[in-house]
């Protein structure tokens, strides 16, 4: 095909919601760049996994990280979790990171003064307003302890684990999600439990028979995930064997949300390791069944179970239903599972493009994202072995992997890793992911953690003229930060959708206001917004290039 | 000559081969069809129904080392959930393992006996009543007497229900062995088969092929020596016409001619003796005129059965003079072109040109339904080239009765090794086309 007939071609497809200006720039480039601004912005994080030859599992998996506006100043601040040093090995101190967001491109160390300056063994985090005041809290998940820290509203923040309810419970918790799984406006929480392991469980494991290696799941029992009942009072009850979601055969390791059968009640997807994810269908009367199997998610298409890790859901072919992209082990490749109608799911990971790319890849986080802001979600997936004596192995795969960035043009997606700049494609031993527009010029930036190593931030920086539409929506009768609402932005006859989402990804938490990329439009014709309550409110002609703040029931606000 | 290639043709041999070979391969795919439907139905029977069977069982086996392990954890002293929590987990596994036995139970391989089947269902629901007591236990509080009937109970079946199933599949290996035994033993019989019907295929094939090869050459043979004979016996027809029309020709113009001549010439002088102006020297001058008239009459039919010009000036000069009486003759307008330095030809070839053009002319006359036509004799490159062309009705109007005519041109044009070929011309009309290799009088 010559260009002259592509463009033609293109173009005739794509009269409806792109311009000629936007095939021209997807010809030259990938639309942005990226940007490794982690220096200059002044986060100087380093995680600490505690390795000193002990070779605990615990060490090849963390951590997360977590873009959340603590002050609520219309400006995305960060939070990286970090692990410790294990008892009896202390080297050094390592806590929990804050890095308040200067409005200026950079950040300040804010962790002390937050009072966050907390040594714990953290894997993941969720961020979410549970207590409904206005100001975000945050749940670090840990092995052993897990914690919920709760905002004071004064740039503070106070463990209440042991007064919410939450204390006296040891587990290797892994990614952890708040959603209103009743509707009631209170946000409740799941937290993934990964493995029974304990310093004194610890199982010897060994490639050669002599020496220790990091063992496999396998080689330790499942334990339940949990979910927490906000009873609105600031504590939480512990729902899980009355709920339906009780397994201790499970191996959880991402967690999200989505409606996977269109009920407006939320839905559950957990991505397992080693064991059959789990799709728990709300059942809208506190109780969940698991349809995973049913629903086609449960294992591969050749109905093997696979090492699931990170997670993510998103409308990403504007079909109007939530599709779902898994993380998995190498030689497993990406699982991509699109609804092919309500309720029911086929893997279609090579067919999309993703599969074979990523098949000799170990993924971990993973987030669907509009990137280049053309209208359709594109999906980024960080990628690390989990043992580093992988490289002894002749012909192997590396313990530091590059990540993918794979951009979707109309459900195909091509990954341009390469082309993004910033040094995006340089191997990481990567795990967490989590996406934000900390600059706010409306297009997305990601963050990055890796294993003992630094965590990095990418700015987008747009070579397009394409522009987007970001709404934070404020909950009334709604939990206050409306996870579980869904935005639809209509356009051209397109319909594209987004989800305010806690969870997903891997141990991390990406910013709650939602973003639409929209090419060069002006304006959109209609925004609908779907409260997690059920209630519904509809905008029209609405203006691009701008980031609006919807309040239940009381329309926009700049 | 007829009744003898008929006495010898091949068909009702090759009829009778055609339908015992049918019936050969017919009764041999019935035959294959009905291996193939045993070996489908064995495969299908055994084989296939005993790997389904074979995966519902390790279905089930994994729904029970699911409910081990749930068991394992329900006994240990750090479980920080009540007994009660696994209810759901054990309604999950219970959901499968369910669909599993029903899927397993509608494919249950045949040697299975009805009581094996029934041992294990009523194991299993046996097994769901003990875990149903044992969460009521837990829900009222009795936690410590649940988890002894998981040790005493459910730990016991489930390890018992286990076996069942690991028997089950055993028996699925050896039935499959021996499924495997007999197929094997069919595809070796069907192979036997297969081979000694094609050794008998080919044998067959390469008799009918010889049979029908010798066939062939005799009716070959048989035609050609018919196609030789009638050709001969053609040109012994043409030569006896116009050796019979020249020696006609001949005798009309010697005899009569001379008699008609002699009578003119006595009549003269016999007018030449009777008195001037006398009745009888106008009788007598009459009837010399009358004389002399059959004679033109004589001379001309002489001609036109056989134009002695064509011995004496050659085959062009014959053809010009024959263009100047055709108008009359058949009344039709010949355009009429000749090469001018056409060579003169040896007899034998200017007869039969000469004849084929007549006959194409007439042909226009009586069924072109025109009054024109158009003639062309050339020499190139040591060929005559003689046409005869018109506009009329054409080859595909209404088709005269066949007769010789065109046989015989085509004859003529053999006998002196040319070729005829009769063309419809694109608007309508007939283009007649004689090429002849050209042999000159000298040559000759």
């Amino acid at each position: 095909m010559t260009r002259r007939e592509f463009l033609r071609q293109s173009a005739l497809g794509a009269a409806a919601t792109f311009t000629l200006a936007d095939l021209l720039d997807a010809q030259a480039g990938p639309g942005f760049r990226l940007v490794d601004v982690t220096k200059s912005a002044g986060l100087t994080f380093r995680h600490n996994n505690g390795a000193y030859g002990g070779t605990f599992l615990p060490e090849t998996l963390g951590s997360g990280c977590a873009f959340i506006d603590y002050d609520a100043d219309g400006w995305q601040d960060i939070l990286l979790v970090n692990g410790m040093d294990w008892p009896g090995h202390r080297r050094q101190r390592s806590t929990l990171a804050l890095y308040h967001n200067n409005r200026n491109g950079t950040f300040t160390d804010v962790t002390k003064a937050a009072g966050l300056d907390v040594e714990l063994y953290g894997m993941g985090v969720a961020v979410g307003d549970y207590d409904n005041d206005g100001f975000p809290d945050v749940f670090i998940t840990c092995v052993g302890q897990s914690r919920l820290f709760r905002n004071t509203g004064k740039g503070t923040f106070v463990d209440v684990t042991r007064t919410a309810g939450l204390g006296g419970r040891s587990a290797f918790s892994t990614s952890a999600m708040w959603v209103d799984i009743d509707r009631d406006g209170h946000l409740d929480l799941f937290v993934c439990n990964y493995v029974r392991w304990s310093q004194e469980r610890d199982v010897f494991c060994s490639l050669d028979g002599r020496q220790k290696s990091y063992c496999t799941p396998e080689a330790y029992r499942g334990e339940t995930s949990w979910l927490f009942r906000n009873r609105g009072n600031g504590t939480f009850e512990d729902i899980t064997a009355s709920c339906g979601i009780f397994d201790s055969g499970s191996k959880a390791l991402g967690v999200a949300l989505l409606d996977d059968d269109g009920d407006g009640w939320p839905d559950l997807f957990v991505a397992n390791d080693t064991e059959p994810n789990k799709l728990y269908r709300n059942q809208r009367n506190g109780k969940f069944k698991d349809v995973g199997l049913a629903a086609g998610v449960a294992l591969s298409e050749d109905g093997k179970a696979r090492a699931g890790m990170g997670v993510d859901a998103a409308d990403f072919d504007n079909s109007g239903r939530t599709s779902l992209a898994v993380t998995n082990f190498e030689g497993e490749m990406l699982g991509l599972y699109r609804a092919d109608q309500p309720g029911h799911f086929r893997d279609v990971a090579t067919r999309a493009g993703v599969g074979l790319p990523s098949k000799n890849r170990l993924g971990f986080g993973c987030v669907f994202a509009d990137l280049d802001l053309d209208g359709d979600q594109d999906l980024v997936v960080v990628n690390g072995h989990i043992d580093d004596t992988v490289r002894n192995i002749p012909g192997n795969v590396g313990y530091a992997q590059p990540p993918h960035l794979f951009l979707n043009d109309r459900g195909a997606f091509r990954d341009v890793a390469a082309q993004a700049g910033g040094g995006f494609e340089q191997p990481r031993v990567g795990r967490g992911l989590a996406v934000g527009d900390f600059d706010n010029d409306g297009d997305l930036d990601l963050l990055m953690t890796t294993n003992n190593g630094a965590a990095v931030l990418f700015r987008n920086d747009r070579t397009s003229s394409n522009r987007s539409l970001r709404f934070t929506l404020r909950g009334v009768e709604s939990n206050r930060d409306a996870i579980g609402a869904t935005v639809r932005v209509m356009h051209g006859g397109v319909t594209q959708t987004r989800m305010v989402r806690s969870g997903s990804s891997y141990l991390s938490q990406s910013e709650l206001p939602v973003t639409f990329g929209v090419g060069a439009r002006d304006v959109v014709e209609r925004v609908v917004v779907t409260w997690p309550n059920g209630r519904t409110e509809e905008f029209t002609n609405v203006a691009s290039g701008r980031a609006y703040v919807i309040t239940e029931g009381q329309g926009f606000s700049r | 000559m007829a009744s003898r290639v008929t006495s010898r043709a091949p068909t009702a041999t090759l009829l009778l081969g055609l339908v015992v070979t049918l019936a050969v391969v017919l009764a041999y795919s019935v035959y294959i069809s009905r291996q193939i439907s045993g070996l489908r139905q064995l495969q299908t029977e055994l084989t296939d129904r005993n790997r389904r069977d074979s995966l519902q069982l390790l279905r089930i086996q994994g729904d029970l080392n699911q409910l081990a392990l749930a068991m394992r954890d329900m006994l240990d002293p750090d479980e920080a959930y009540p007994l009660a929590a696994w209810s759901s987990q054990f309604d999950r596994i219970r959901t499968d393992l369910d669909e599993a036995l029903t899927q397993q139970a509608s494919v249950a391989i045949a040697r299975r006996t009805p009581e094996q089947s029934r041992y294990l269902a009523t194991s299993i629901t046996q097994f769901w009543d003990a875990s149903s007591r044992l969460f009521e236990l837990a829900a009222n509080g009795h936690e410590v007497e649940a988890r002894g009937q998981v040790r005493l109970s459910l730990q016991p079946r489930q390890a018992a229900i286990s076996t069942t199933v690991a028997r089950f599949l055993v028996q699925n290996n050896e039935s499959e062995a021996e499924t495997a035994q007999q197929v094997q033993e069919i595809y070796a019989t069907v192979q036997r088969q297969v081979r000694w019907f094609l050794v008998a295929s080919l044998a067959a094939i390469a008799a009918t092929s010889v049979f029908l090869i010798r066939s062939n050459q005799r009716l070959f043979h048989q035609l050609a020596a018919l196609s030789d004979e009638r050709r001969e016996l053609t040109q012994q027809l043409i030569d006896t016409r116009e050796t019979t029309l020249r020696e006609i020709a001949r005798e009309l113009h010697d005899e009569f001619g001379q008699i008609l001549t002699a009578i003119g010439s006595m009549l003269g002088r016999a007018g030449r003796h009777a008195p001037e102006g006398s009745t009888l020297r106008g009788d007598l001058r009459e009837i010399a005129e009358v004389a002399q008239d059959a004679l033109d009459n004589v001379r001309g039919l002489s001609q036109s059965l056989h134009p002695s010009i064509l011995e004496e000036l050659g085959l062009g000069s014959t053809v010009d003079w024959y263009m100047t009486t055709v108008e009359k003759q058949l009344g039709l307008t010949v355009h009429y072109e000749r090469d001018p330095a056409f060579p003169r030809v040896d007899d034998t070839t200017a007869i039969h040109v000469y004849r084929v053009l007549q006959e194409a002319l007439t042909n226009v006359a009586k069924h072109a339904g025109v009054q024109e036509a158009w003639v062309r004799l050339r020499c190139e490159d040591g060929t005559l080239d003689l046409q005869i062309e018109d506009h009329g009705a054409g080859l595909g109007g209404p088709r005269p009765r066949q007769g010789l005519g065109l046989v015989t041109m085509r004859e003529r044009a053999g006998l002196v090794g040319g070729t005829l070929g009769l063309d419809p011309r694109p608007g309508g009309g007939t283009l007649v086309h004689l090429r002849v290799p050209l042999r000159t009088q000298a040559s000759a």
